[in-house]
């Protein structure tokens, strides 16, 4: 049998998209489901006696009367907000000075990236001993040879969380910065050209052109560090175990610690698919912005 | 908890090392994934964490295979921190982990510094207290501002249990009973030995940074001379003597921790399990295994090459180890009254409610104790009766 042309395109089309899929499906959709199966069940991995019975929204009541989870999750929400703010404005500043034309300038790009190259759990553990109490780089910068002066940034609750956040927003700007870069790109010069000849101020210029362009790219910029930011973990792990008295402790920490520390695999689970389903929300609410604020036009 | 537990698990000490079905203390040995090999040997793999002295272990292992040629012992090494070697085990054997027994604790200090001030050892936390204050006074105004009186482990995580419980038990108090499954930290002799630690201990002889410390910065401080006294596993005695790691080799002393006025001293037992994981196909070669490294012959070899507590009593009168560390002669006491941590399969879940409270307590001047301590014994309590529903 003969098939048509379109057919069999479509056919060579699915055939490629194969892999792809059967790659999201298995180390995406399989993890998500599973997680929400477990976490409808009661699983404790140190009482086998227990088996695995079916315990409907159990954990989900539990969850939400449980201090602590409310507790990591308001932090989470702080982290989330502070960062990302943080993050896209030094991305934009980022991104505007190595879009400019200078000498060294694909040193600089190079450079900007190094941050975002290096792996979370190093990065965390260089960190760490810049915030160390006796013999810290933000101690000597500060207080010079003056040891006495030297404070325990990590051993207070507030400091210890702005040190967590200060960590990603060095991290991840650049990240950001790329991002932006990108929709910088492709602002055509006359525009700004036409700009100058009508007598367009650099502010003017700034805020009439380059930001309405840049829009979308800052949203998308925006929606991968929200996320991204939602499900942070290994700076927490590192730097200080959710510590002083939890005053770091965030979501995803604390299911790590519920699944893998207290063997509560169903309870744990369902910390993941409230962090899944919060994630979730975000993206919705981003894309459903960029989609009908920005491409329509 | 029984008083007596501690020293019954010395005294047994060749026997300790038996099956124990999801008892979840902090393993530091561990057999798992056995299988049979195909030429001919039985295979056990050995999971342990990073040693401080690897040489001391390939000899044991090179007098194992002497002795034993039909088994081959594979080693997996895991993190060296406790609670990330205890995430380890979880994630490798579902937590269907077991283990068994003893180390110690203690407290070292200056000698050098006590004898400058005609001090004597401290038998009290009082007195260590007030002998701190004093020399550290003195010492700014000398020589060194940044001076300290203690260092030791308050991070949150699971060292900040063991300090804490040997301030509560040798006051007199527990952390769980037991028999009845209740939580002692609400009791009066808990909240005080916790209200002595905030009010006497954290940011006043310890700098704020012991908040953030584990087992290596709080080393670290003490053996470049910062400190005055310093509480640790025993592992510390030899750093601190060696010339080339510290700077007060030669100036320490050691002996059991203090205590408070009219109770008893208290050491922490932990770390030095070994145990046979529940889905071993070979538990007979493992438990072999087992025996001979617990055997008098295999801890002397740790004893010397290694400098770590031998596990067996006799051999803390061996000539040969007391010729090399005296110490271990005091150490004895220390391992009398050496106390275990609360013994359930849901201990990580009781120790995270624990490393919780703590970590709230002593770091928040102002918090209210009381209420604190009643929070965490209902959290525990309820994780205790998750354990006894099932049976």
């Amino acid at each position: 049998m003969q098939l048509s042309l379109q057919a069999r395109e479509r056919l060579f089309g699915y055939t490629l998209l194969t892999p792809c899929l059967l790659f999201v499906i298995i180390f995406a959709f399989y993890p998500i489901l599973y997680s929400f199966y477990l976490s409808l069940h009661k699983i404790i991995l140190s009482l086998p006696q227990l088996g695995q019975p079916f315990s409907g929204l159990d954990n989900y009541s539990a969850l939400f009367q449980d201090r602590i989870a409310l507790h990591s999750l308001r932090n989470t929400l702080i982290f989330v907000f502070f960062t990302t703010v943080f993050e896209i404005l030094l991305g934009l500043v980022i991104a505007l000075i190595i879009n400019r034309q200078f000498r060294g300038r694909g040193l600089v790009r190079a450079a900007v990236l190094i941050p975002w190259a290096v792996p979370t759990v190093v990065a965390s553990q260089m960190w760490r001993f810049i915030f160390n109490d006796k013999y810290g780089l933000a101690n000597f910068l500060l207080f010079g040879s003056d040891t006495s002066a030297y404070s325990a940034w990590l051993a207070n609750p507030v400091t210890a969380f702005a040190a967590i956040m200060i960590a990603d927003v060095w991290k991840t700007s650049s990240f950001a910065g790329l991002l932006i870069l990108a929709g910088l790109q492709v602002i055509p010069e006359d525009l700004y050209e036409a700009a100058q000849i009508d007598g367009a101020s650099r502010w003017q210029q700034f805020r009439r052109i380059t930001l309405p362009l840049v829009k979308p790219a800052i949203l998308i910029a925006l929606l991968f560090r929200t996320m991204d930011a939602f499900r942070v973990f290994d700076l927490v792990f590192v730097m200080t175990q959710g510590g002083p008295a939890d005053a770091t402790n965030v979501l995803q920490f604390y299911g790590y610690k519920k699944i893998f520390a207290e063997g509560l695999m169903g309870y744990g689970s369902t910390i993941s698919v409230l962090v899944f389903f919060i994630s979730l929300l975000i993206s919705i609410i981003y894309i459903r912005v960029i989609g009908t604020g920005l491409f329509k036009e | 908890m029984i008083k007596g537990t501690g020293k019954q698990t010395i005294r047994t000490s060749g026997k300790l090392f038996k099956l124990f079905l999801g008892l979840s203390l902090i393993a530091s040995l561990f057999f798992g994934c056995t299988q049979d090999a195909d030429n001919g040997k039985t295979r056990i793999h050995f999971v342990t964490w990073k040693a401080n002295v690897p040489e001391a272990w390939d000899e044991i292992f090179r007098l194992f295979k002497e002795e034993h040629p039909g088994i081959e012992v594979i080693t997996e090494t895991g993190p060296h921190s406790s609670t990330a070697f205890h995430d380890l085990l979880t994630q490798k054997l579902k937590n269907r982990s077991t283990d068994v027994d003893v180390f110690l604790m203690d407290v070292i200090w200056r000698k050098d510094l006590l004898d400058r001030y005609r001090l004597p050892p401290p038998r009290t936390w009082d007195q260590m207290v007030v002998q701190a204050e004093l020399i550290t006074e003195e010492e700014k105004r000398l020589h060194n501002a940044d001076f300290h009186g203690f260092s030791g482990q308050f991070k949150q995580y699971e060292g900040l249990v063991c300090n804490m419980m040997e301030y509560i038990l040798s006051n007199g108090g527990h952390i769980l009973n037991a028999d009845t499954g209740k939580s002692g930290l609400a009791e009066k002799e808990a909240i005080d030995a916790v209200r002595f630690v905030r009010d006497n201990v954290i940011a006043k002889i310890a700098p704020r940074g012991v908040l953030t410390y584990q087992e290596p910065e709080s080393l670290d401080l003490f053996v470049q001379g910062k400190a005055v006294f310093h509480r640790n596993w025993p592992y510390a005695w030899g750093v601190s003597n060696n010339p080339e790691r510290s700077r007060i080799a030669g100036k320490v002393g050691i002996a059991k921790l203090p205590l408070f006025e009219g109770n008893q001293s208290y050491s922490t037992l932990g770390g030095w399990h070994a145990g046979i994981s529940s889905y071993s196909k070979n538990k007979d070669a493992a438990w072999t295994f087992i025996q001979f490294l617990t055997s008098e012959k295999i801890q002397k070899v740790i004893a010397l090459k290694a400098g770590k507590a031998p596990t067996r009593t006799s051999l803390y009168n061996d000539a040969d180890i007391l010729k090399s560390y005296p110490h271990f002669k005091d150490m004895k006491d220390v391992f009398l009254t050496a106390y275990p941590r609360p013994r359930t399969a849901l201990y990580p879940a009781v120790s995270n409610v624990l490393q919780r409270y703590f970590s709230r307590a002593i770091s928040s001047p102002d918090l209210n104790l009381e209420e604190e301590a009643n929070k965490a014994s209902r959290e525990i309590e309820q994780i205790l009766s998750l354990e006894k529903q099932a049976g």
